[in-house]
Formats: C-alpha cells, structure tokens, sequence
C-alpha cells in the first residue's frame, strides 16, 4: 500500500474505530447490529464481485446464505463438530450449490439469469421446509455459537469482523488485478472480453462460486448471530437487500458497497419509522437510486468532489499557422 | 384425478395470461417487466376490496379492478421504463422495474395485510358443484376470450398492427409516423387491462394475496421461457403445460416441490432448446 496515499489517515481511523467498537458503542444490542453488518458484509463482499464486477444480476444470493447457515446448523448442532471445522465445510458447501448454481444458468442470458437466481432462492425455502428432519422444517434449528472467547458478543464481533476483513482484502485483490480487469471487461461487452482471450464462462463461474463460498461462510456466521433459524429467516426480500446494497453504494468499487451495507442496515434500527415501511423504503431508494444516479451514491461524492477542485488539466491549444498553410496550398495549385 | 386435470388447467391458464402479458409489455419495449404478476396481484386485492369489503356491487368492483391495473401499467411504464430506455445501459430496465415490483409489493403488504383474504363469489353458485365451481371455469373462459381478442386485435385492428410494426422495428416505426413512445405506453396499459381481466377472473382460485405477484412473475416468466419469447401461441401452450405438471406433480409427489419441479422442467428445455418451443432464433450482434 501506497504509504503516501491521502485516504490512509481515513482508513486508519475506520480500522481502529472498527476494532474498538465495543468499547465504545455502549450498548450489547449495538455490538449485535455491528456483528450482523459484518456478516451480511462476508456475503455482499462476494456478491460485489458478481454484481457489481462481472455485472451478473444475481438476486438470489439469500439461497447461498441460507444453505451455508443450514450446513453450519447441522453440522456445529446435530453432529456436533467443531465450529470452526464447520464453517469451513459451510463455506465449501456455499461453493459447491454456487458452483453447481452457475453451470446451467450463467450460459443464460441477463434477465434468465436474474429469473434462475430468483427460483433457486424460491426453491432452497421449499426444501428447507420440506425436509423436516434434517432442517426442522417450518419450526427451524438452534444454532450454536463458538465457544470459548467468542461466546460473548464483544468476541464474536472480533470474530466476524476478522473474517469479514479477510474477504475484504481478497476481493480487494482481486478487484484490481488481472482477474478484476477481465471481469469488468466481460460486464461492459462480453463479446469484447472474449475477443482479447478471456475465458468469460470461466471467469463468471469462478466468481460466482467464490461469492458462494462468502455467502456460505456468511451464512454460518449468521446463524451462529441469530441463534436459531427458520425458513422464514431467508425471505427473499434479503435476497433483495443485498442486491440494492451494491446497486446503491455503486458498481466496480468496494468502498461503495461497503458503506451501503453499514447505512442499509442500520439506518431502519435507528429511524423508527423506516423499520416499520421495511422492504418499502428498499425499493423507493433503489428506484430513486436507479433513476437519478444508476452509478451508484458513491458516484455522487466523485462528482461533487470534482466540482469543489476540479482536476486541473494542461490545456494545450493548438492553433492552426493561418499563413504558413496559405502558402503551402497556394504552393501546391501552382505545382 | 379430474380434480388435478381442472386445477392443473385453471392454474395454467392464469400462467398462460402472465405470460401473454409479458410479451405485450416485451413486444413494444423489448423489456420483460418485474412487474407482470403484481398486475394479477392488484387486481385480486382491489376486486376483494371494492366488492367484499366495501360492498359495491360485482359490475362495479370489476371496473375500478380493472382501472387499478391498467393505471398500474401506465405508472409502470412511465416511471421505470420511459426514462431508463432513454439510457443505453442495459438491464437497468430489471433494477427499475424490480424497485417498482418491491414498492408496490410491500404497500399492499402493508395496508392489506400479508394473509391471503377470501375473494367474494361472483356468480351466485353454491360450493357443491366440483370441478364445475366457478373458480376453475371462470378463469379458463375469461383467460381463452382474452387469447382470441388479443389475437384478433393484434392481427385485425390499425392500432394492434401498428403495436406489431413497433414491435418489429421501432426505428421503422417511428420513420412513417408512429409515436413509439404512445405506442409503448398504450401497450403497457393493455397489459395492465389484460392481467387485470384474468386477475379478477381468478380471484378465488388465488385469493387476494399481496405475494401472489412474485410467484406469477416467476411462473409467468417460465411460461414464457418455455414457449418461446414473443409467441402467444407459446405463451398459451407454455403456461398451459406447466400448470397441469406443477398440478400433477402436487398429485403423486406432494406439494413440497412445485418450485423446483417447475424450475427443473425450464432449466432441462433451455439447455435443450434455448429459444423455446416456438421462439423465434435470435442471432448475436457483433
């Protein structure tokens, strides 16, 4: 990392305010509400890459989340493993139902795409209440915490905010490297990406079995918040909520989403009103969202810090030699 | 055994007229709007409310149904379609129309309640009569009048030629004359008449039910996958054939796995055929 780069000051200050958080938020409930944007932020940080990066509209990603908070249940509750060995499994579990997720539908085309991601998460409730003894059905699953310093909610929050941190530089790696490039080479014209040698399915199903991956890893650390879960937890309106988060905080960057994570969350906790219009206040910001800045909020502050001290640009005006070319025309008609 | 044929065949063809809606909306605007089964959805609710609940009598409450869905086609046109297709990013058309879909989705959620409410008989028949009940044939007789009329008005009338000449090249269109943004907005609001029509008619198969929308969206849109992109005909024999197997599924395996029964069917037949039973090819710009 650039040692010189101007934004450091800030990013240090939002480590360190993220490390202390449970210091000073004052309050177990805000302890909770962080963990859960830390958790939420494992799966969006995947999903970015998907939506945001490669431009595949995936609105089922609740289905992943709750597969991955399904595996950890039953394998941290009724077999008992060790939590940790299970939210690994989780994870890879996340990654095989991504995986097998993309083979059909990433060959389809955009809005087939966003339909398929649509019913799988339509289908993953159906088999969720479907098989009773393996998920408890409709009546739903305890699920258990970690244990040892992380059964306390200040270690908890340490725990998923250090995972979280993890996937965080990964994308951020990978964003922009060679692989980010061809992403965002295949989302603005796939035809174009192909014909400069990138392996545009393999590079759409590689993404989106990495953000199966998060969301599986999401999805266990979840449950393991929530402590008990049912089909009813994974409605795909979340599915949904996660889908705005990246739309609204913008497409290509992590900073945008990250931060519309954090507001999405927590701004219905703490305007009363805005709890109670839920899904609503959803859709009315993605429609304004989509109407007046479809490249997200974070566009906005570019734009308004472009106006405050516009980049300064050398102009170098050229001005034609009105006599030098006179004479070279009159020149050539007399040759 | 009847009993799933009926149902199977009054299920489908309300999926036969999601899907119809569908390619009206696509035909003009070559966008396939989110938003398709709310029309349904609104229609259910509102009939229920002007006539179970504020009592006004069938005539009237079919009316107002149908006024609320056709306003809701134009609003959706107007808000989320007009202004994004003016921009060339493509599929913003999905974000706007899903934002539209939510918005709409969660008000009714909100002022009427998440349960599924009664909806009030229409025909004075009493619950005896089977597979002969008005909830079965109703929906079929409206939804086979609406597919001829469709039909004949896309075919026999100025305006419905004029629909299939934007529909075919809008550019063209818009050279002799035609206002394609008119043409897209009138188109929607058939749409919205159209969903609203069967909406009603179904009402008491579906219930008036705020989350009836999305399941007819997706089912609709399948429908749709199945027969082919901008056929009517494959929009009917689409809808028509995934009711009577999510019905007949219900029957020998119970009703766990519609979904993934419906989803399997149209994952194995887009593999297979990607353009659909009676799509036309579409082949890839470069």
């Amino acid at each position: 990392m650039n040692l010189r780069n101007p934004r450091l000051p800030l990013l240090v200050a939002g480590a360190v305010a993220a490390v202390t958080l449970p210091f000073w938020a004052g309050d177990v409930y805000r302890v909770h509400l962080a963990t859960l944007i830390a958790a939420y932020w494992i799966l969006v940080s995947g999903l970015n890459l998907v939506v945001g990066f490669t431009g595949l509209l995936s609105v089922g990603h609740v289905g992943l989340l709750a597969i991955g908070a399904y595996a950890f249940a039953i394998l941290a509750g009724t077999h008992e493993i060790n939590p940790f060995v299970s939210l690994v499994i989780a994870g890879g579990v996340g990654g095989v139902c991504g995986f097998l997720l993309g083979l059909p539908s990433l060959r389809l085309p955009g809005f087939y795409f966003a339909m398929a991601t649509l019913a799988f998460a339509l289908i993953v409730t159906e088999v969720t209440l479907a098989q009773q003894e393996l998920t408890g059905g409709g009546a739903g699953i305890a699920v258990p915490g970690f244990g040892g310093p992380f059964e306390s909610p200040d270690g908890f929050y340490w725990l998923v905010a250090g995972i979280a941190v993890l996937f965080t530089v990964f994308t951020w790696n990978v964003s922009r490297r060679m692989w980010g490039r061809a992403m965002i080479a295949l989302r603005d014209s796939d035809v174009a990406a192909a014909s400069v040698g990138v392996p545009v399915y393999k590079v759409k199903l590689t993404t989106f079995t990495f953000s199966g991956v998060a969301a599986g890893v999401g999805g266990a650390l979840f449950g393991a918040l929530q402590s008990y879960i049912t089909p009813e937890t994974f409605v795909f309106e979340l599915g949904m909520f996660f889908f705005i988060c990246i739309v609204i905080g913008g497409r290509g960057v992590i900073l945008g989403p990250f931060v519309g994570t954090i507001v999405l969350t927590a701004l219905p906790e703490f305007v009363a009103p805005l709890a109670n219009l839920g899904q609503f206040f959803y859709g009315a910001l993605l429609l304004i969202v989509v109407l007046l800045v479809p490249e997200g909020i974070g566009h906005v502050f570019t734009w308004l810090r472009e106006r405050r001290s516009p980049r300064t640009t050398d102009k170098q005006v050229v001005t034609p030699d009105l006599e030098r070319l006179a004479a070279a025309i009159r020149a050539g008609r007399e040759a | 055994m009847l009993t799933v044929l009926v149902t199977g065949l009054a299920v489908g063809a309300l999926y036969a007229a999601a899907a119809l809606a569908y390619n009206v909306m696509y035909s003009t605007s070559k966008v396939l709007s989110l938003t398709t089964g709310h029309i349904f959805m609104l229609s259910g609710v509102f009939g229920a409310f002007f006539i179970g609940e504020l009592g006004l009598p069938m005539p009237v409450g079919f009316v107002g149904a149908i006024a609320i869905g056709t306003l809701f086609g134009v609003v959706t046109e107007f808000v989320a379609i007009r202004r994004v297709l003016a921009r060339s990013d493509e599929h913003l058309w999905l974000l706007s129309t899903l934002a539209v879909a939510t918005i709409v989705q969660q008000s009714v959620g909100l002022w009427w309640g998440t349960e599924p409410k009664p909806f009030p008989r229409l025909i004075p028949q009493d619950f005896s009569a089977g597979i002969w009940d008005q909830k079965y044939w109703l929906p079929i007789a409206t939804i086979a009048v609406l597919v001829v009329g469709l039909e004949l008005f896309q075919r026999r009338t100025l305006l419905g030629k004029i629909f299939l000449a934007v529909s075919e090249d809008a550019f063209a269109a818009r050279a002799r004359g035609v206002s394609v943004n008119r043409v897209r907005a009138l188109s929607y609001a058939l749409a919205g008449i159209l969903g609203a029509v069967a909406g009603f008619a179904a009402g008491q198969l579906t219930f008036a039910y705020f989350a009836l929308g999305l399941t007819l969206t997706l089912n609709g849109f399948i429908a749709l996958a199945v027969g082919g992109l901008g056929s009517n005909l494959g929009a009917v024999v689409g809808g028509l054939a995934l009711g009577l197997l999510t019905a007949s599924a219900t029957y020998f395996f119970g009703g766990e796995y519609q979904q993934t029964i419906a989803v399997g069917l149209l994952m194995l037949l887009l593999l297979v055929k990607p353009e659909g039973l009676f799509g036309a090819k579409r082949t890839r710009h470069v």
